[in-house]
């Protein structure tokens, strides 16, 4: 009896291991639809992973890393991949104030046409510094949803953010990780 | 069970002794750094050294000087080893410039081995409709040059080494057949490459792990290129330049719009030639000639600096920053003007390394404002963002030194990589000016100018420091900072490595912003901009200064110390 007693309770404690091994906070998720527009939020090379990812996810997606309001046409869901490069914005062409009007005026657009938010930050610890952070700041609290590598939130930044503003957040270990998260995201 | 007190002390003795013949059989390379790698630490040894920019790669040339090989053997050897290690840097697909100094002759020579344009090219091939298309420089079969860096290790190799090819490649044979775990500088470049990577190489290339960059930890194999180096080492380097991979490398080139031809390959050879000399007080510095522009300009900041008292300024003070940058702004100047391929070119060399015109420089820089007008030749500020490419310094028990800088210039190359021989091709046609006027326009065979200045600087008639670093432009303002570290500020080739750095350029005689490290005091930077100043602020260990490695020799050689930037994976190994 005691043994079974003692099994049950292992099995228990393990079982609870993989429930938060991929740990959610927040309340219920919520759902998006397709068709889902993906554009970076200061253009790092993260915004082609998730490309590549939606796509594996089997997810209708269509990639503009500089969306403008006018791409917004028959999308339902706007997913913005967090991530500052400075490669990646001399390479569009702009510097990090036009970045951040760009999106401004895009989320603007996608709150009028009802459209939700989906956050994305993929590139962990590695991603972040000053104006990652900026970025994540002004941006994250006007989402729906957020996944993350979890290397990324070392310092609780999201965390506090999503906390804060009721956002449920979803963390992985790696960037392939983020397949199930999002496709059940779409479902 | 109790010993009697005879066994006691005889298991005693016993344990002494194994503890004894344990610490006599420890190598200084069993070291380990400390884990915050930001702070300064010095590799030590006492018969030889080897610093590069992975651990794998400085061990396999540890490895080599150990088995009997000479500064040349482990120098080649760290070099697949790199190949291997640290893909994104540099390569068999690649170029550069290594110096070699031989203690017995007291001798010293450079080998230049840098890529050269394809036959076919022309000033103006990467101009549409009157602009400049990057992507034809960077990201197509056009921005492949003739890749000379296995003609330039098996030249030094045959003429200064003591072993086979074959025998030299084995340890970067295990890398890449069976892997490490990246790193996190790994995985970023990796990330920040991607689209790249996608685009060129593919989802399935074994750059990307399943379709997706690697994460930190991740191994990372790479099979093909074990296979490529197995084909070098039974063929030579022959199958590289006219037999098996020849083929494959053109038809990856072609398939991608590029023009490279297999006469192009199989007329590829390296220079040999006496390096650049300049003396700054009691100490003399040797370098590679241009193309590789970094040694001349070195040695033209040192001449300019020599009219300063830097050392009652202090180290990144005001007025040091101020006076160096303006310096910086003078000497870009006059490399948008005269540098290029001297196999096709004149460049003014004895004038610019002249102590007269440093001191003209000197003379105009103001000390209280900044001029905002440096009146020489064009400068093209796109070639600033590069921060790729990879430096190591080898040192024997004899005392031959090899100081060696080689790329593929941007990271990960052009992202092409010739049918399953798991090696990345250059994009060194990206340093050739965007100005069809230009000394340094694209023209058949020449080789792109590049900042490169692998060095060695002698205190009176001894080596004392070895060094180099990646970084592009940014690579001569680093090593110039790091030297005046030593000599005037008297710090140890760590500390002088992991010291805060700054950067500044001109373009077509105008300032450009002073880019600094954030761990500059807050009051600097603010009286910078009185002074008149932009400035930038980086990261705080940022790879945009570059990632430089060092050795120095400290008097009478008896200890040989290895510096290694945190800023990249740089390790020390030594024995």
């Amino acid at each position: 009896m005691r043994k079974n007693i003692l099994l049950v309770l292992a099995l228990s404690f393990l079982l609870s291991l993989v429930a938060f091994a991929n740990k959610n906070v927040g309340e219920d998720l919520p759902r998006f639809e397709l068709p889902n527009l993906i554009t970076s939020v200061g253009q790092s090379a993260d915004v082609q992973m998730a490309s590549v990812l939606a796509k594996r996810a089997g997810l209708n997606s269509v990639l503009k890393k500089t969306a403008a309001a006018q791409d917004l046409e028959g999308i339902k869901t706007l997913t913005l991949v967090l991530g500052a490069s400075l490669k990646g914005l001399g390479a569009a062409g702009i510097d990090v104030d036009q970045e951040k009007e760009r999106v401004r005026a895009l989320i603007s657009e996608a709150k009028k046409r009802g459209i939700p938010l989906l956050c994305l930050h993929l590139g962990g610890e590695a991603r972040r510094g000053q104006l990652t952070d900026q970025l994540i700041t002004e941006f994250l609290p006007l989402s729906q949803m957020l996944i993350i590598v979890k290397s990324g939130d070392h310092d609780g930044l999201f965390s506090k953010i999503c906390e804060k503003n009721n956002i449920p957040l979803v963390e992985v270990e790696k960037t392939v990780d983020v397949l199930a998260p999002l496709k059940e995201a779409f479902q | 069970m109790i010993l009697p007190r005879h066994g006691l002390q005889v298991l005693l003795l016993a344990l002494c002794f194994m503890l004894t013949i344990f610490c006599g059989t420890q190598d200084l390379d069993l070291e380990k750094p400390p884990l915050d790698r930001h702070e300064p630490y010095n590799f030590r040894g006492k018969s030889g050294m080897v610093v590069a920019a992975h651990p794998l790669a400085a061990e396999a040339g540890l490895e080599m000087l150990k088995k009997g090989g000479n500064a040349v053997d482990a120098a080649i050897a760290t070099t697949f080893a790199l190949n291997a290690a640290e893909p994104f840097a540099s390569g068999i697909g690649g170029g550069g410039f290594m110096v070699i100094y031989s203690a017995r002759d007291k001798k010293i020579t450079a080998i230049n081995f840098r890529e050269k344009a394809p036959s076919k090219s022309f000033p103006e091939m990467y101009i549409e409709n009157g602009e400049t298309n990057e992507q034809l420089r960077r990201t197509h079969g056009l921005a492949v040059a003739v890749p000379g860096a296995l003609a330039g290790w098996s030249y030094a190799l045959d003429k200064y080494g003591t072993k086979a090819l074959s025998d030299v490649m084995q340890k970067a044979i295990q890398i890449a057949e069976e892997g490490f775990p990246v790193s996190k500088t790994f995985s970023k470049i990796n990330k920040d490459e991607y689209e790249k990577l996608l685009q060129m190489a593919g989802e399935s290339c074994c750059y990307l792990n399943e379709g997706l960059p690697f994460e930190p930890e991740d191994v990372f194999r790479n099979p093909e290129l074990a296979n490529t180096f197995r084909l070098l080492a039974s063929k030579g380097i022959e199958a590289f330049y006219k037999g098996e991979i020849a083929r494959k490398i053109v038809t990856a080139v072609q398939e991608k719009g590029g023009i490279l031809t297999l006469d192009d390959l199989a007329d590829y050879s390296p220079v040999e030639h006496t390096p650049i000399k300049g003396q700054y007080k009691d100490y003399t510095l040797y370098s590679a000639r241009p193309p590789a522009s970094g040694g001349l300009h070195i040695i033209q900041l040192l001449n300019i600096i020599d009219n300063w008292p830097v050392k009652e300024w202090g180290h990144n003070s005001v007025p040091y920053i101020h006076h160096l940058s303006e310096a910086f702004r003078f000497v870009f100047a006059d490399r948008a003007q005269y540098l290029g391929d001297p196999d096709y070119i004149h460049i003014p060399e004895t004038e610019l390394t002249s102590k007269a015109y440093g001191k003209q420089i000197a003379l105009q820089i103001k000390s209280d404002h900044v001029l905002n007008v440096y009146p020489y030749g064009d400068f093209d500020e796109k070639e600033n963002e590069k921060e790729s490419t990879t430096h190591l310094c080898v040192i024997d028990r004899e005392g031959n030194i090899v100081a060696l800088t080689q790329t593929i210039n941007l990271f990960f190359g052009s992202g092409i990589i010739p049918e399953n021989t798991g090696f990345l091709l250059n994009n060194e046609m990206d340093d050739f000016s965007r100005d069809p006027e230009s000394p340094n326009a694209p023209r058949p065979h020449r080789r792109p100018l590049s900042s490169q200045a692998p060095l060695i600087l002698f205190q009176g008639e001894e080596p004392l420091l070895v060094l180099g670093s990646p970084g592009g432009t940014r690579i001569f303002p680093t090593l110039t900072q790091i030297i005046l570290n030593v000599i005037e500020f008297d710090m140890s080739l760590d500390e002088a490595i992991e010291a805060s750095r700054f950067f500044s350029y001109s373009v077509r005689g105008e300032t450009r912003p002073i880019a600094l490290e954030s761990r500059m005091a807050p009051v600097i930077i603010e009286t910078l901009k009185e002074l008149g100043h932009e400035v930038l602020i980086r990261e705080d260990y940022d790879k945009y200064f570059g990632g430089a490695q060092g050795i120095m020799i400290l008097p009478g050689k008896d200890i040989i110390l290895g510096g290694a930037d945190s800023r990249r994976d740089g390790y020390g190994a030594g024995y």
